[in-house]
């Protein structure tokens, strides 16, 4: 019998999804890499958030702004006391992603269909073909950032001095410095090669199964607390490249564990690799 | 006679104008179009990606390519796992516009295409580095048929 996670809340399964199907208090977004999926079949009901074109601000390198952001959701239907479920592509890395945007701009409810496209399609469920589906534009107010769950630059520098606890997420090449971006994946301009010195390696996707579902409890507290030696009061700082596989770790951590403090470094691998005078460590130890 | 354009360059040009033509959206359209237009591989080529042959190492998505040169004639066949789309929908525009051309033609392609397809507004400019590599990789490939044949 494996024990409950933190807040299970937070996960819903295809099933719940399917019988909230028209349920006006809910709005499931689906939020992919590959952004011609929704086109070619999404969960009937389902509207689209695209991580770049609808979450990245056009020109500065940061998220949309508050006025931006409630625009969206008040385009897509999305009131404050909406409950949104997000899902998407590869084992909900952008889900995951876009629900931490949401929980920056302070949204009460968000949560995550365990497993994402995978699941749904594993479970033979149908897809909905045509256009995005509209719904009652509403009157949107977010709350300011939330600075709880981000860190920028500065703070990770002095977490790192201080010796703050550190997950780097990326694949084990991208954190030995071996080589500068995801296997396989198109070079994302980083100068140098290597991690954040003290951070622990850790890559995301072994928070997850087969089915795209998370595992169990028992088996993340075997990666993050017993290999990593982390512990659910430790301040946390998670990073990636780009700030995007990072908030998979960080809704793990946060949601499934239990965590107090974990925040996003979306600047990431491509700020701090790029940053004069960083200090960075090579090779597989922190360092 | 050089102010006529090559057929390949002509078919590009239509395939560029139809995308400049269309609001970002319908390019995303478009492109899924094209996805669902490559023709699957035959069962020999099938066998040979089952046993993992032809893969685009570059590429997360997986994708396969098969390129040759005969009779002077640039041949492309190729295969995209239907979870990555808009990979298929690009690697099958390229199918399309290349093969027919003599590799001369493809390798004087333009380097932007992918800028004159108005890819970077419809879909964001963190994923154009895909695409481009696969560009890249389909160029070379090209090539490196042609110095073969």
């Amino acid at each position: 019998m494996t024990s409950e996670y933190a807040h299970p809340e937070v996960l819903v399964s295809t099933d719940w999804v399917a019988e909230h199907t028209g349920d006006p208090q809910v709005r499931v977004v689906e939020s992919d890499e590959d952004v011609l999926l929704y086109d070619q079949g999404h969960v009937p009901g389902a509207v689209r958030i695209d991580w770049h074109l609808d979450l990245q601000h056009a020109i500065i390198r940061d998220y949309v702004d508050q006025t931006a952001f409630e625009t969206l959701c008040k385009s897509k239907g999305i009131a404050r006391d909406t409950t949104v479920v997000f899902y998407g592509d590869k084992n909900n890395w952008w889900a995951c992603y876009a629900f931490w945007a949401f929980k920056l701009y302070g949204h009460p409810r968000c949560l995550i269909m365990n497993g994402g496209r995978k699941r749904w399609d594993l479970d033979q469920r149908a897809w909905q073909r045509g256009p995005e589906p509209q719904y009652p534009h509403t009157d949107y107010r977010a709350q300011p950032p939330d600075p709880a769950i981000r860190a920028f630059r500065d703070e990770v520098f002095q977490h790192q001095q201080r010796g703050g606890r550190l997950i780097d997420v990326r694949s084990p090449g991208e954190y030995t410095g071996e080589m500068l971006h995801m296997p396989d994946y198109p070079q994302e301009g980083a100068l140098r090669g290597g991690h954040i010195p003290g951070a622990a390696s850790v890559p995301w996707s072994r928070a997850v199964q087969d089915d795209g579902t998370f595992k169990p409890r028992d088996q993340l507290e075997d990666i993050y607390l017993k290999d990593c030696r982390l512990e659910a009061r430790d301040k946390v700082i998670a990073y990636c490249r780009i700030g995007e596989r990072s908030s998979h770790t960080w809704f793990v951590l946060q949601y499934l564990l239990g965590f107090q403090s974990v925040k996003n470094y979306d600047g990431s691998w491509t700020e701090w690799g790029n940053l004069v005078g960083a200090p960075i460590a090579k090779g597989p130890q922190p360092g | 006679m050089t102010d006529s354009p090559s057929p390949l360059a002509a078919r590009l040009a239509e395939i560029i104008e139809e995308f400049r033509d269309a609001e970002p959206r319908e390019r995303l359209e478009l492109l899924l179009e094209l996805a669902n237009s490559l023709p699957p591989l035959p069962p020999e080529l099938a066998a040979q990606r089952d046993a993992g042959m032809h893969r685009v190492h570059e590429c997360q998505t997986p994708v396969f390519l098969w390129i040759g040169v005969s009779e002077g004639r640039v041949t492309i066949q190729a295969d995209v796992a239907p979870e990555s789309p808009t990979v298929k929908g690009f690697v099958a525009l390229l199918a399309e516009a290349f093969g027919g051309a003599t590799p001369e033609q493809v390798l004087a392609t333009p380097p932007d295409l992918i800028q004159q397809l108005g890819l970077t507004a419809a879909l964001g400019m963190t994923r154009m580095r895909g695409l481009h590599a696969i560009l890249h990789r389909v160029r070379e490939e090209v090539r490196k048929a042609a110095a073969s044949a």
